[in-house]
């Protein structure tokens, strides 16, 4: 767990423990609880979970005894012109129940409308329209569930249909709205900029930093454009299959410099999995980055 | 301009391959069609369609990847019914 110094608004220095911590997967359980000295929180996957055996829940809580748990939900779909599944908020109450995380999460996206199950997490128009029915959503299944959300912005191949306001713009919107923190996945941040044409760098100091709480970092790969344009156009596309580039702990330490909060970085990795040695690595190095951001805001506040 | 229809014709876009095509073939019928306001009907006519077919692509994906096989339905039912 790296300490750092940073300011607090009085002026005073105190420390901030920023953590980092892995994606609970079965293929990596026997690894993770043989490493739990390198790790310093778990995310778990909430919808796995939801119906879940009474063996597997224990296991669960065993888990959470020995190290802060995060909830990390995919289907709740908070982002919808559509009320939430009331079922689904009420599954994710009863999980937070039994297992006491720190803290649970959801994404910025629809994932189903008029019958159709997309099967993922799908960007909606970003609009006021849209930025008012998301935070009506996370105020209907914070009362179920009993806490807020930290809300989490998305990675989308396509530019959101009939959007009139920037990715920015709305998240900031919706993080103002709710009063929830924020998760910001920097390698989704990462393909948006790429594939919409902003600079990764400018648009991430377009977010309310002050408001993040977690980080998701991930890699992804290219994928050439359908349509046959010689040399073919590419789009970034998040995959959770590859390491995380250089520029997300570029930006992890941007993050670092410009918040004054604790953060916990959580790496995200669903298949393809190289030896766990290498995801060690990737955490060491995200410890490095974080403590890289905090030297510098400190050296920053020192100048000033 | 978000509306609830709009919603549900990218849902569908997302998820049916036929209606993606027939969208294709006639952008400005498709979204009538659907209900969608003029402002969105002219919003959609401006669609990123590499997106769109990327996108389309990248979700039928997820959908097989983590559909539950007939075996792990079967499985699915039986432990719902016996636990």
């Amino acid at each position: 767990m790296a300490v750092v110094a940073a300011e607090e608004d009085a002026g005073a220095a105190v420390a901030v423990e920023d953590r980092v911590g892995i994606g609970w997967r079965g293929m990596l359980a026997a690894s993770v609880f043989a490493n739990l000295d390198r790790i310093d929180l778990i995310e778990i996957i909430a919808d796995d979970h939801f119906d879940a055996s009474s063996k597997t829940l224990r296991a669960l809580r065993t888990l959470s005894d020995q190290i802060p748990i995060t909830l990390h939900g995919v289907t709740m779909g908070l982002a919808s012109m559509f009320p939430v599944d009331i079922r689904r908020a009420e599954n994710m109450a009863r999980l937070v129940n039994t297992l006491e995380p720190e803290s649970w999460s959801e994404h910025l996206a629809f994932v189903r409308a008029g019958g159709a199950e997309i099967g993922h997490l799908a960007a909606p128009p970003r609009t006021r329209q849209s930025m008012d029915a998301t935070v009506a959503n996370i105020e209907q299944v914070s009362k179920i569930v009993g806490t807020v959300p930290q809300i989490e912005n998305i990675a989308t191949l396509i530019y959101p249909p009939a959007s009139m306001l920037d990715e920015a713009t709305w998240v900031s919107g919706i993080v103002d709205g709710s009063g929830c923190r924020l998760l910001l996945d920097l390698h989704n941040l990462h393909a948006n900029a790429l594939n919409f044409g902003d600079a990764p760098e400018d648009l991430l100091l377009r977010f309310p930093l002050h408001k993040v709480s977690m980080i998701h970092i991930s890699g992804g790969q290219w994928a050439a454009e359908p349509g046959g344009d010689r040399p073919p156009r590419m789009r970034l596309v998040d995959d959770h299959l590859h390491d995380p580039p250089p520029i997300v702990y570029s930006l992890l330490t941007m993050v670092a410099a410009h918040a004054t909060q604790p953060l916990s970085v959580i790496l995200e990795r669903d298949g393809d999995y190289p030896h766990f040695g290498a995801l060690l690595n990737q955490l060491d190095t995200a410890r490095l980055a974080l403590q890289q951001g905090r030297d510098i805001a400190a050296q920053t506040s020192e100048a000033a | 301009m978000s509306s609830r229809a709009l919603e549900c014709f990218l849902a569908k876009l997302y998820t049916d391959p036929i209606a993606l095509e027939r969208f294709f073939a006639d952008m400005d019928g498709e979204a009538r069609r659907a209900g969608l306001s003029e402002e969105e009907i002219a919003a959609v006519g401006h669609i990123d369609r590499a997106g769109l077919r990327m996108a389309s692509a990248s979700f039928a994906r997820k959908r097989e990847r983590y559909a539950p096989s007939r075996l792990h339905l079967g499985e699915l039912l039986m432990r719902r019914w016996f636990k």
